[in-house]
């Protein structure tokens, strides 16, 4: 990892506009609410948080497949947020992205071979022996039979299926890999052969992850930096195991105490803390502190005045008026 | 003298006949579940979890499905029994919780009269009873002001919120045995929390005993008292929840159990299974798991037997000297 900042995010907004089946009048959800981050090269950041707290959202308004409400994006110093379809595609290609569903995101009436072939001849990457042998090379990286070029997705089983989507991301050799919960459809033992993959690529071709999920143990397996969200915003970022020993926002602690765990050492437990309730909508939003309703710390003062994210370390930030082990 | 069992598999096989030859999606379980006891099956998808326990409820319907072995609940013959003789046990006293809660649930109806249905035909309970039931049972799982919200349908509900108002359902009966098929899968973690803290309480309340499916191993070390992990429809190992997870025996339990990622600690790499899960078509006459383990040896073509000590036991050949040189070299 270096300091370069591969990638600035400054206070994203994102809103959606979706109309109640009720009443039929248009609602404006805002998915992601402001969210600033910078992800270093060669670091994996990795994004944690229950369903719909708007991580893919955030994802696809980073690499601007979806385009922001309001704030700016810089991808290698340049705002890629200002830039139209056409000035973005020459810097597509060093953004990539891997799917949760390994399943749906390839066509299943082209060969493998086609599917990994195909960024490369968009681009033209070169002659088509030129881009065979690349998909050759590629087979191999990712620890595919290079005999299995001229078979169909349905051939494969899901931990085969999700090494062909990362061999299609890294086809054009990307600086940011986005991984939207590239294992979580996929069995406990297959899913550790794909994150030691992953791991294994981004040593070796110095690539830089944004990786979400909503598996917390995935997640700090992965991560050099975690951010926490909770209903489109980043309540809490640091370094993985900084933030996963000492968490500091009340709904963090409340995450990480109730993951089930192996309990195969005589380490005590962390004391499990159940929250109360559902995550609310992004549509309506809980005035003040967007936690404060089932928080189990909140006072008055949450209800109406929002913490904003501080840095109350160096690399180490977190929303709440009342932050634990902040010391 | 323990408690007789409330419910007691024993050799239970389950092969579908399917166009490319017969499909053993369960091939030899056996286990018994104590009164209270909470026993977790966990083992990879398609190894034959679901199968086995909707076999055991008479809820596999499929002409081509031959069930063979024995079901004995509450000391009596249940594999066999027809659809009118399961009737009373299914959902009277054998609650059941799947996955996706509209499974259990219609949208047509609302929840209240959903579960006041189903009181009303295990118990001889008025309309009027059965509501005023429903009304409790909502608020005995959680569910806010259940007055108003037992005239609801099963759509204005969240996800965890459904699978509330089918344990409610579960529950109406005060069943001895609830089976739950990976109850908490499509769920968050904060609601998974919820609802497995939920079980418990009522598990302790209702004095029954549980059978959770899930492939998730850290749910069985916090739910279970028992854990039988499957691998191709056998079981693979048996055992107490603290010594399956703290001395796993079967080499599938140890590559099972390096594989998860832990939230208390990072461990540099993961331990991985090679290769892919055995086609169902095409399960190993020996040991099921020899495609895959590094530790086959000849004998392993032969189909090893479920044994051990006490109640911990598997099917492996591995003699237990080798076991301990093999974990002493395993470095955590
Ligand atoms: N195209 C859209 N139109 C309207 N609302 C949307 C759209 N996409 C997302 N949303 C809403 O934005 C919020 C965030 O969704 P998003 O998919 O980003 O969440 P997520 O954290 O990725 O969830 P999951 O873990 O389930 O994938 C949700 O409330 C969702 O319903
Ligand atoms: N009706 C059927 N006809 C043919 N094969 C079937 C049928 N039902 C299940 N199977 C097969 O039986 C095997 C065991 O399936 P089962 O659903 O029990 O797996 P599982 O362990 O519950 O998996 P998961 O974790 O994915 O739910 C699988 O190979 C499945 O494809
Ligand atoms: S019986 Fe043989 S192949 Fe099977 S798990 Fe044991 S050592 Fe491995
Ligand atoms: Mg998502
Ligand atoms: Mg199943």
């Amino acid at each position: 990892m270096t300091d370069e900042i591969l990638l600035k995010a400054t206070d994203v907004i994102k809103t959606f506009s979706t109309r109640s089946k009720k009443f039929g009048r248009p609602h404006l959800a805002t998915a992601v609410n402001g969210v600033s981050l910078e992800i270093r090269r060669g670091e994996t950041l990795g994004i944690v948080g229950e369903s719909g707290c708007g991580k893919s959202t955030l994802a696809r308004c980073l690499v601007q497949l979806l385009p922001t409400t309001s704030g700016s994006v810089f991808f290698e110093g340049t705002e890629i947020s200002k830039l139209s379809r056409r000035g973005l595609r020459p810097l597509r290609r060093k953004m990539q992205l891997v799917f949760q569903d390994p399943y749906a995101s390839l066509n299943p009436r082209r060969t493998v071979g086609d599917i990994v072939a195909e960024p490369l001849r968009i681009n033209k990457f070169g002659t088509e022996e030129i881009i065979r042998e690349r998909v050759r090379e590629l087979f191999r990286t990712v620890g595919l039979d290079v005999n299995s070029l001229t078979r169909y997705p349905h051939e494969f089983s899901g931990g085969q299926r999700q090494r062909i989507g990362i061999a299609r991301a890294l086809a054009l050799n990307p600086s940011l890999v986005v991984a939207d919960e590239p294992v979580s459809a996929l069995d406990v033992s297959v899913q550790a052969q794909v994150l030691n993959l992953m791991a294994d690529l981004q040593d070796k071709f110095n690539l830089t992850y944004l990786f979400i999920a909503h598996d917390l143990g995935v997640v700090r397996h992965v991560s050099d930096r975690v951010g926490v969200m909770y209903l489109g915003e980043i309540v809490e970022l640091g370094e993985a195991d900084e933030l996963y020993d000492r968490p500091m926002h009340p709904y963090t602690d409340a995450l990480l105490s109730v993951v089930p765990e192996l309990n195969d050492t005589d380490a005590p437990r962390r004391e499990r803390i159940i929250l109360k309730g559902d995550v609310p909508d992004p549509s309506d939003r809980p005035s003040g502190c967007s936690f404060h309703p089932r928080c189990p710390v909140a006072t008055e003062r949450c209800a109406v005045e929002k913490p904003a994210l501080v840095e109350i370390r160096p690399g180490r930030s977190v929303a709440c008026h009342y932050p634990k082990n902040a010391g | 003298m323990p408690d007789s069992p409330i419910l007691s598999v024993q050799d239970l096989q389950v092969t579908f006949a399917t166009r490319q030859g017969p499909l053993r999606a369960v091939d030899g379980l056996s286990f018994d579940v104590a009164p209270k006891e909470v026993v977790g099956i966990v083992g990879e998808s398609g190894s034959g979890k679901s199968v086995s326990m909707y076999s055991v409820l008479g809820l596999v319907r499929d002409a081509n499905v031959q069930i063979n072995g024995s079901v004995k609940f509450q000391g009596r013959e249940i594999l066999g029994l027809s659809d009118q003789e399961m009737q009373p046990i299914r959902g009277g006293e054998i609650g059941m919780i799947f996955q996706d809660p509209m499974t259990a649930l219609t949208p047509v109806y609302t929840v209240g009269w959903q579960i006041a249905e189903q009181l009303r035909a295990h118990s001889g309970m008025t309309k009027q009873q059965a509501r005023e039931r429903a009304i409790e049972l909502l608020g005995e799982v959680g569910i806010p002001d259940p007055r108003k919200r037992v005239d609801r349908y099963p759509h204005e509900f969240s996800g965890g919120m459904r699978q509330r108002v089918v344990i409610a359902m579960a529950l109406s009966c005060n069943p001895k045995l609830l089976i739950a098929d990976e109850p908490t899968t499509a769920l968050d973690v904060t609601t998974q929390a919820q609802i497995l803290d939920l079980m418990l309480k009522l598990q302790d309340s209702y004095n029954s005993s549980i059978v959770i499916i899930t492939h998730d191993m850290g749910v069985i070390a916090e739910m279970a008292h028992k854990v039988v992990v499957m691998y191709a429809g056998r079981p693979a190992e048996i055992g107490p929840e603290i010594d399956v997870v703290r001395n796993p025996r079967h080499p599938y339990t140890w590559g099972l159990l390096g594989a998860v990622p832990r939230v208390e600690s990072r461990n540099d790499r993961l331990t991985t299974i090679p290769g892919n899960a055995v086609s169902p078509l095409d399960i190993p006459e020996g040991c099921a798991f020899a495609d895959r383990c590094e530790y086959r040896m000849d004998i392993c073509t032969k189909r090893p037997q479920l044994k051990g000590t006490n109640s911990h036991l598997d099917a492996c050949w591995l003699s237990d000297e080798q076991r301990l040189t093999i974990r002493s070299k395993a470095v955590r």
